[in-house]
């Protein structure tokens, strides 16, 4: 059932007296944040994270296309943590490193060249490989491939999602709650929960 | 009226969650001179809590923990709190009451452990606590032994969610009830805390409430403490519990805006959790003689199943865990001991979509094609018991953390009865969600809430506490969390969690008379 939800909902509540002022401080400065320069990783690693996070969530719709390595970035460079840790991971900052680089030697072992220079089809080949466990490269002995995949896949995920353009996309107005909500059964929609447009298949 | 950490106050109470508060609130309202040391921030929730995921993050504990052993537990969102109210600032208010069978396990089966508590002796306390957080529920509620009263207040109004799995059950002939939560389903007023307003159906209890509707332990025991005459101690991160000759705690040590500071104290309530207050006692080599702090590391099965319908859902409204059954609880020709509840379950979207995409792996087109489906989805959730067993444990890693403390390293594996009573729970839900038309069913495997590591007996030799929570070692010194509980029962923690606080606060009062 895969659908479209028009476009500007999120951004036409926002300024309105339905969403609370904590809840609009904090959305309206992830809108309006400019691209960050990263502080953790150098340029080049940067780079090379930014080109897999596009495959991970390709951003064809977004123009510019929402930041997600800059929140790694960010993170990482602020020394935080989610909590917890794969006892067989090496802290998060080392371990992105080191999955970085084992990036680019896969890519090379399998196709001759850095991961930026394959063509989408062969990057997703690499990342499948990742994915699965079963990638070429001495990296992944040291690092596993598959929990290195998953926790930046899973990062990737939570702040592609918890920007309020994504958010939009996918018909979300939960931030609007300051009126609360009555119609909340099945098929029982208030007036400002956006209704599709029209399905996409 | 804060006293000061040269004089010598009655007790000091670590920790604010579930296990803290209502002690702290029972102590001081006997009159006691009670300081409680909490690690996080004291939030106002209409102005400091956002309508967002990612600015309510720091209502998790994101210190670091390492999860080891074959089915590794995350932390963070899905576990510990930090601030006054502890993990009840982001619990989902699900407020089921243990079953009598639930606290003699081995017993009837013959694994685990026996609570060393007659379930008539938690039983009025899980009517006090009911009756002053405001929990909404059935009456009568359906499982269980009869109740002496009716809930505080009618049941909470059902999402999407809870009816899907109502369409799903009645289909197979399993009986649903609207569940007990601890959020209001009309205004509320208690003594000592004020009026609190109904819920208004946010559905993001798990990010923190900003309606005060949620009794969270800042908005329900924190303000009665208050009211009586405690003190809360924000920001203040317990490091160091100091005895003296006799091997009773006299001080507790802890940080406070970059300084170390001391509170001289008669008795300590550690009530920092099933992991900080292991961790706490191991560093400082404390309650240990039974070599049981850190053991029998237990966490809840807590499969989900997911699935998409034609129906419009929404599933960021309304109380996410609106449905309940506990026709689970013992089921018949079961290959495994114990039992499991059935919960619907709403959910907001940046947890959804992350968790599905560590447990379908779905990244690309993929991922962003079922994201689309998001006001299409509703989970079903079961929470079920888990036996102790010995590879199951804390430990204090050599990694440091910030602080300079040891990280505690985890390990969990799921035993042959977790994993029976998992197979058991996946094809029930399946089964109800193909009765109820589900497409494109998922299961996200997962276990929750830990418990253990301080474990309650009769015996000091396989037990730290006994069953008031006192430390068989250390005389003034007192547990009040989930780490004491001997088995992890087939219900949400936090109701017994409270109700266990307020009995282990009157054992203590009545000792003293």
């Amino acid at each position: 059932m895969p659908e479209q939800y028009p476009n500007g909902t999120v951004r036409a509540l926002l300024p309105t007296d339905q969403v609370t002022e904590a809840t609009r401080k904090a959305l309206t400065e992830r809108l309006e944040k400019a691209p960050p320069k990263p502080v953790f990783f150098s340029e080049t690693e940067f780079d090379l994270l930014k080109a897999i996070c596009s495959r991970l969530i390709p951003q064809d719709d977004n123009q510019p296309p929402i930041d997600i390595a800059g929140g790694i970035d960010e993170r990482l460079a602020q020394n935080k943590s989610d909590g917890w840790r794969y006892d067989t991971m090496p802290a998060d900052g080392e371990a992105y490193k080191i999955g970085l680089a084992g990036v680019d030697e896969t890519a090379s072992l399998l196709f001759e060249s850095p991961f930026q220079s394959l063509s989408e089809e062969q990057q997703d080949k690499v990342l499948q490989q990742i994915q699965q466990g079963d990638a070429p490269g001495e990296t992944w002995k040291k690092l596993p491939a598959n929990r290195f995949f998953e926790e930046l896949l899973a990062e990737a995920t939570t702040n592609y999602y918890s920007h309020p353009l994504a958010q939009e996309a996918i018909g979300y107005v939960g931030m609007a709650d300051v009126p609360g909500w009555q119609r909340i059964g099945l098929n029982q929609l208030e007036d400002r929960e956006p209704r599709v447009v029209k399905s996409v298949e | 009226m804060p006293y000061s950490t040269s004089e010598t106050v009655d007790a000091v109470v670590i920790g604010t969650g579930a296990g803290g508060a209502p002690l702290l609130a029972r102590l001081a309202a006997a009159g006691l001179k009670v300081v409680a040391l909490e690690a996080g921030k004291h939030w106002n929730p209409a102005t400091d809590f956002a309508t967002d995921e990612k600015a309510q993050e720091k209502l998790f504990w994101t210190d670091e923990r390492l999860s080891a052993g074959a089915d590794p537990i995350p932390f963070g969102s899905n576990n510990s709190g930090i601030g006054v109210g502890g993990s009840t600032l982001h619990y989902t208010a699900y407020t089921p009451r243990a079953q009598p069978d639930d606290l003699r396990i081995r017993t009837d089966f013959g694994v685990g452990e026996d609570w060393p508590i007659p379930f008539d002796q938690i039983e009025p306390y899980y009517d006090e606590v009911e009756q002053f957080l405001g929990v909404s529920g059935p009456s009568p509620y359906p499982w269980g032994p009869n109740r002496k009263g009716r809930y505080a207040l009618g049941p909470l109004p059902i999402n999407g969610a809870g009816q899907l799995m109502q369409r799903g059950c009645e289909q197979l002939g399993i009986k649903t009830s609207p569940a007990a939560n601890a959020a209001l389903s009309a205004d509320y007023y208690q003594q000592g805390v004020g009026h609190r307003k109904a819920c208004t159906n946010r559905g993001f209890c798990q990010a923190g409430c900003s309606t005060g509707a949620k009794a969270s332990m800042d908005v329900t025991y924190i303000p009665l403490a208050l009211h009586h005459g405690a003190e809360i101690r924000p920001e203040s991160f317990v490091t160091q519990l100091i005895t003296d000759e006799s091997g009773k705690i006299r001080e507790v040590v802890y940080m406070r805006n970059g300084q170390e500071e001391r509170q001289r104290c008669r008795f300590v309530f550690l009530c920092a959790g099933t992991v900080e207050t292991a961790r706490l006692l191991l560093m400082n080599n404390l309650a240990n003689s039974s070599g049981q702090v850190g053991r029998n590391v237990m966490a809840h099965t807590a499969l989900q199943i997911w699935g998409e319908f034609d129906e419009d859902i929404r599933p960021y409204k309304g109380i996410p865990g609106a449905l309940i059954s506990e026709d689970t609880h013992r089921p018949a020709r079961a290959n495994f001991a114990g039992g499991y509840l059935l919960q619907s379950i709403g959910v907001m979207p940046v947890t959804y979509l992350s968790q599905m995409a560590r447990a379908r792996g779905l990244w690309g087109q993929d991922l962003k094609r079922a994201a689309l489906a998001y006001n299409h989805v509703a989970g079903i959730n079961i929470l079920g018991d888990c036996l102790p067993d010995a590879g199951n444990y804390l430990e204090l890693a050599d990694e440091k953390d910030s602080r300079q403390m040891p990280k505690p390293r985890v390990y969990f594996s799921n035993g042959e009865n977790e994993k029976r009573m998992t197979a058991h729970a996946d094809k029930i839900m399946r089964d109800i969600w193909s009765a109820a038309g589900a497409k494109n069913v998922w299961a996200f495997p997962r276990n929750a809430h830990i418990i253990g590591t301080c474990r309650m007996g009769k015996n000091a030799d396989t037990a730290v506490v006994n069953a008031d929570g006192q430390s068989f070692d250390i005389p003034n010194l007192y547990i009040s969390d989930n780490s004491t509980f001997p088995s992890a029962l087939s219900v949400n923690p936090a109701l017994t969690i409270m109700a266990l606080a307020l009995r282990t606060a009157d054992r203590f009062l009545e000792q003293r008379k």
